[in-house]
């Protein structure tokens, strides 16, 4: 008998279960999953008709969630929490077309501004990041604040703050800038130069996180921050690092978005994205305990989440931002209950008792309606169709809690 | 009292004959408030409990004694239906139980005073003592005014004068602590554990309770009185039970006897005769400790550590007694600069002066602490073994800016290999190893930072035999290499075994300082229970 033809598929199966038990190869096979049902389920075929502008908006969705997830996921890693990327966002937007005008009011007038000038407001931009970021870790370690009470703190007061700061830049006192220069702007929003420097950026984040002894001190810290502390780690400065990492990468975003919707407008932009940031990087495998998560996963938690948005918008045929909210919500709660059930032995029991019960109606109106939101344009939808499809959902619901039931009388 | 004391008597008739645990099964049991048999209890590998046995008569106070881990907690919380999953059976007058809970053990008349205080700080007094049967009108409502009532009158018998609207977090613990027994007495308890009730108190306080304890007694409540502190043992109890290692070894009267013999009761076993080779001749000083304090604003006692001197010298090991409290693991943490307000006092290490206020700054200057608490402050659970082992020392593994992964792997082997770290790789998770492993792999990450002085606090907590006799031989073969070792223990046997020195603590201040030749566990145990002021 050859042993090889024995060991091969052994061989195969192991590597399978070596890659299934990494959230990255998990991700890849679901990412799969969504492109390919989407364009089989998408009754304008826009994967197949315009592949290309497809990927494109795809990927630029997803290099701007990416950039400030990555921030956002280094803050977890590192045991915190950064709730503010969003207001950081819109104010460094605001603060970039305020250097702007401030340093080249001629050419900011006539749209052709001086590179010096742009150079300098992008550096002025990225400090302004570095000094959010360095606000937060001194409320955070020096203040004793919880990171959430930091960060929720400057969500509220950062948008509040660019708001006031933009009628007294502009002339008339208007409250939006208006991106000055059409030849930077489509040099800042271009896919191609967008994706490189994410890529660079992502690749310098890696190496720090995965192959420095400061990236190593942050899985510590992020995993046992007492114990970090009496291994002679200067955790203070560690939080630091994290926050400032987190505040720049959104400042990055701030700027490249200025450029990609074409106008700051601090009180409604980028308002809501933290969530996304820290959906990403959970769904990416970052335990919100901390200590836990990589770079990569990271990345493909952002292109998942973008790509599902993605998906359901060319499905339903609505704007992606009508349901981006409520997918984020679910696949945050799906991802993070299947990552849990992989940790616990026991058979888990979500429906029988009292509260889980009482949520199978719950669930089922909800099935419903969805099925009313996302098909009731399409000429075959009639009321039916979303009668039956919560009773459907709901008759599976409670086959699952008697199973549930009677499995746990049995053990 | 003198019925119970006559009861006493008769029930000690009894028991004298039956100081062996085997034979308790004989005893008859019939007027027995509580009785256990057999009662086992373990953690993972560690037996906290082996097959006790002992009843308690009604009306009376018996004091548990035994040394730090002897288990008489864990028997208190078997009987307060804290923990529920154990061996042997109990039975309460006379019938068998098994507590679902604390809630089915207060039903049983059974409450504890547990030695860390069980109330929630931010609500008032009489909410506690009745929270989770709170009172209600006849609408339903809570009735509060019903329960400030009640809790007050509670109190007031106890010669308590807090206001039952007060915060429960704004009081004195000694005040607390009487909530918790008025939250005994509003569940009608007949049975009150209380688990080294005086540890926190003032001297008032500790009077104070010894007058309600008397009253309590008077009403009939039987009491267990958890304390190593030999004089309110003697000044309290009609009957005194000594645990050792988990196991039943005595139940004497109190007064048929005195705190000498109980002493040797409690530390009586034969040490693990371990060879540890031929002692290392000491070396030069490594380091000098003068008059270290450390303050405890708003404590009754003011100071976690006061006036603690010593010197360590290449080669040896300093070993630190005393019970739980007294201040070991606060000193070390002191010397390691992580103590949470920096003390007074000098340190210097090798004639040098310094004064640590971050642990990186006594890692600087030579020095390494393997923390008590493993799980907490010791080990990252979520990585694995070589991480855990390189930790400290990733700097010196660079090439360039990256850590070399060929660096990391070689220290981590050369120290898997010189403890003898059993693991299924450096890649196994850590939490996938015994404690006494996981143990090494905190010496081996100290030990790659090539200390001068090593810190170990209860370094064999939660350890095997086995792995124990091993440690001590690393930590001896340590001593040959020139550190200077100072090592805590709540194991009395251990400090005996691997000191050369042995200074006791007692309360935060150094009562003595013993050469190996002149320790023995009566001395040490003697200076470890030395109260600071006489209470009795």
């Amino acid at each position: 008998m050859n042993p090889t033809a024995q060991t091969l598929p052994e061989k195969a199966w192991d590597l399978f279960k070596r890659l299934w038990s990494s959230v990255e190869f998990k991700l890849v096979l679901a990412w799969l999953f969504v492109v390919i049902a989407t364009a089989l389920l998408d009754s304008n075929h826009t994967y197949w008709n315009d592949p290309r502008g497809s990927s494109e908006l795809i990927i630029r969705r997803t290099v701007l969630l990416g950039f400030f997830a990555l921030g956002s996921a280094i803050i977890i890693i590192s045991g915190g929490i950064d709730l503010s990327s969003g207001s950081v966002i819109a104010l460094s937007a605001t603060v970039f077309g305020s250097l702007l005008i401030l340093l080249d009011p001629n050419g900011f007038r006539d749209g052709h501004l001086s590179r010096l000038a742009v150079v300098l407001a992008m550096g002025g931009t990225i400090t302004v990041g570095a000094m959010i970021g360095t606000l937060h870790a001194w409320l955070i370690t020096r203040i004793g604040l919880p990171p959430f009470i930091a960060t929720l703190a400057t969500l509220v007061g950062l948008r509040s703050f660019g708001r006031g700061l933009t009628p007294t830049v502009t002339t008339g006192g208007k409250s939006q800038i208006d991106f000055p220069d059409k030849l930077l702007r489509d040099a800042l929003k271009d896919v191609t130069t967008m994706s490189i420097v994410f890529i660079v950026f992502a690749i310098l984040l890696w190496f720090l996180m995965s192959r420095t002894v400061t990236g190593r001190h942050l899985h510590a810290m992020g995993g046992n921050e007492q114990a970090a502390k009496l291994s002679g780690i200067r955790t203070d400065r560690l939080k630091w690092l994290a926050y400032v990492l987190g505040a720049v990468s959104a400042s990055i975003v701030g700027m490249i978005s200025f450029a990609d919707d074409g106008s700051a407008k601090p009180d409604i932009m980028a308002r809501g994205y933290e969530l996304n940031a820290i959906a990403a990087s959970v769904i990416g495998g970052c335990s919100l305990q901390g200590g836990v998560g990589t770079i990569p996963g990271t990345i493909l938690g952002c292109l998942f989440l973008r790509t599902v948005i993605d998906a359901v918008s060319k499905v339903v045929g609505s704007g992606a931002d009508v349901y981006e909210g409520m997918i984020v919500g679910i696949v945050v709660v799906l991802a993070v209950t299947f990552s849990q059930r992989g940790q616990k032995a026991i058979v888990n029991r979500y429906f029988n008792n009292a509260i889980g019960w009482s949520i199978i109606p719950v669930l089922s109106i909800l099935a419903g309606l969805l099925m009313l939101l996302f098909f009731g344009k399409q000429t075959w939808y009639t009321p039916a169709h979303a009668i039956v499809a919560g009773l459907v959902v709901g008759g599976l619901l409670v086959a699952r809690g008697v199973w549930e039931t009677m499995s746990e009388k049995k053990s | 009292m003198a019925e119970t004391d006559a009861a006493n008597t008769d029930a000690a008739n009894t028991d004298a004959a039956n100081t062996d645990a085997a034979n308790t099964d004989a005893i008859d049991s019939t007027d027995s408030i509580v009785s256990m048999r057999g009662i086992g209890k373990r953690f993972a590998a560690v037996k906290a409990l082996d097959d006790v046995s002992f009843d308690v008569k009604p009306g009376e106070l018996i004091a548990i004694c035994g040394e730090n881990g002897a288990g008489k907690s864990t028997l208190m919380k078997i009987l307060s239906g804290v923990i529920t999953d154990y061996d042997g059976t109990l039975a309460i007058d006379g019938k068998h139980v098994r507590f679902a809970g604390t809630r089915g053990a207060e039903e049983a008349g059974i409450s504890i005073i547990h030695q860390e205080l069980n109330l929630v700080e931010q609500l008032s007094v009489a909410a506690n003592v009745f929270l989770g049967r709170e009172k209600r009108t006849a609408f339903l409502f809570r009735d509060d005014r019903a329960m400030q009532r009640e809790a007050g009158a509670l109190l007031s018998q106890l010669e308590c004068s807090v206001s039952p609207s007060e915060l429960a977090g704004t009081l004195r613990v000694g005040d607390q602590q009487l909530v918790e027994i008025a939250k005994a007495l509003s569940l009608n308890s007949r049975i009150l554990v209380m688990d080294e009730p005086t540890s926190a108190l003032t001297e008032s306080e500790v009077a104070r309770l010894v007058r309600v304890i008397a009253k309590l007694r008077e009403r009939g409540t039987t009491i267990l009185y958890i304390s190593h502190k030999m004089d309110e043992v003697f000044h309290l109890s009609n009957r005194i039970v000594v645990l050792r290692d988990g196991r039943f070894i005595a139940q004497l009267n109190t007064p048929e006897t005195n705190a000498r013999e109980i002493t040797h009761l409690m530390v009586g076993r034969e040490i693990e005769s371990l060879d540890l080779g031929e002692k290392q001749s000491r070396g030069k000083r490594l380091m000098s400790v003068r008059k270290l304090s450390l303050p405890w604003p708003g404590h009754a006692r003011g100071y976690r550590l006061k006036d603690i001197s010593f010197d360590l010298y290449q080669g040896e090991v300093l070993g630190i007694a005393g019970l739980m409290g007294a201040g070991r693991t606060e000193l070390l943490e002191c010397l390691f600069g992580a103590a949470p307000i920096v003390p007074s006092g000098q340190i210097h290490i090798e004639d040098r002066p310094i004064r640590p206020r971050h642990p990186s700054e006594a890692l600087a200057a030579g020095m390494a602490l393997v923390t008590e608490d493993r799980k907490r402050l010791g080990i990252f659970a979520a990585m694995n073994v070589g991480p855990n082992i390189t930790l400290c020392e990733l700097a010196s593994m660079r090439r360039g800016l990256a850590v070399n992964g060929r660096l990391e792997r070689s220290a981590a082997i050369s120290m898997v290999d010189k403890l003898q770290i059993k693991a299924a790789g450096l890649q196994a998770a850590i939490t996938s190893l015994s404690g006494g492993n996981q143990q090494k792999c905190i010496i081996g990450r100290w030990l790659l930072t090539k200390p001068k002085i090593l810190l170990l606090d209860d370094p064999t907590r939660g350890v095997d035999v086995g792995a124990k006799a091993e440690l001590y031989r690393i930590i001896r073969q340590l001593c040959a290499e020139g550190l200077g070792v100072i090592v805590t223990s709540s194991e009395m046997p251990e400090i005996l075994t691997l000191s050369d020195r042995i200074m006791v603590l007692s309360e935060g201040r150094q009562t003595a300082l013993f050469s190996r030749e002149e320790a023995t566990q009566e001395k040490i145990l003697e200076a470890a229970t030395m109260s600071n002021h006489a209470m009795f």
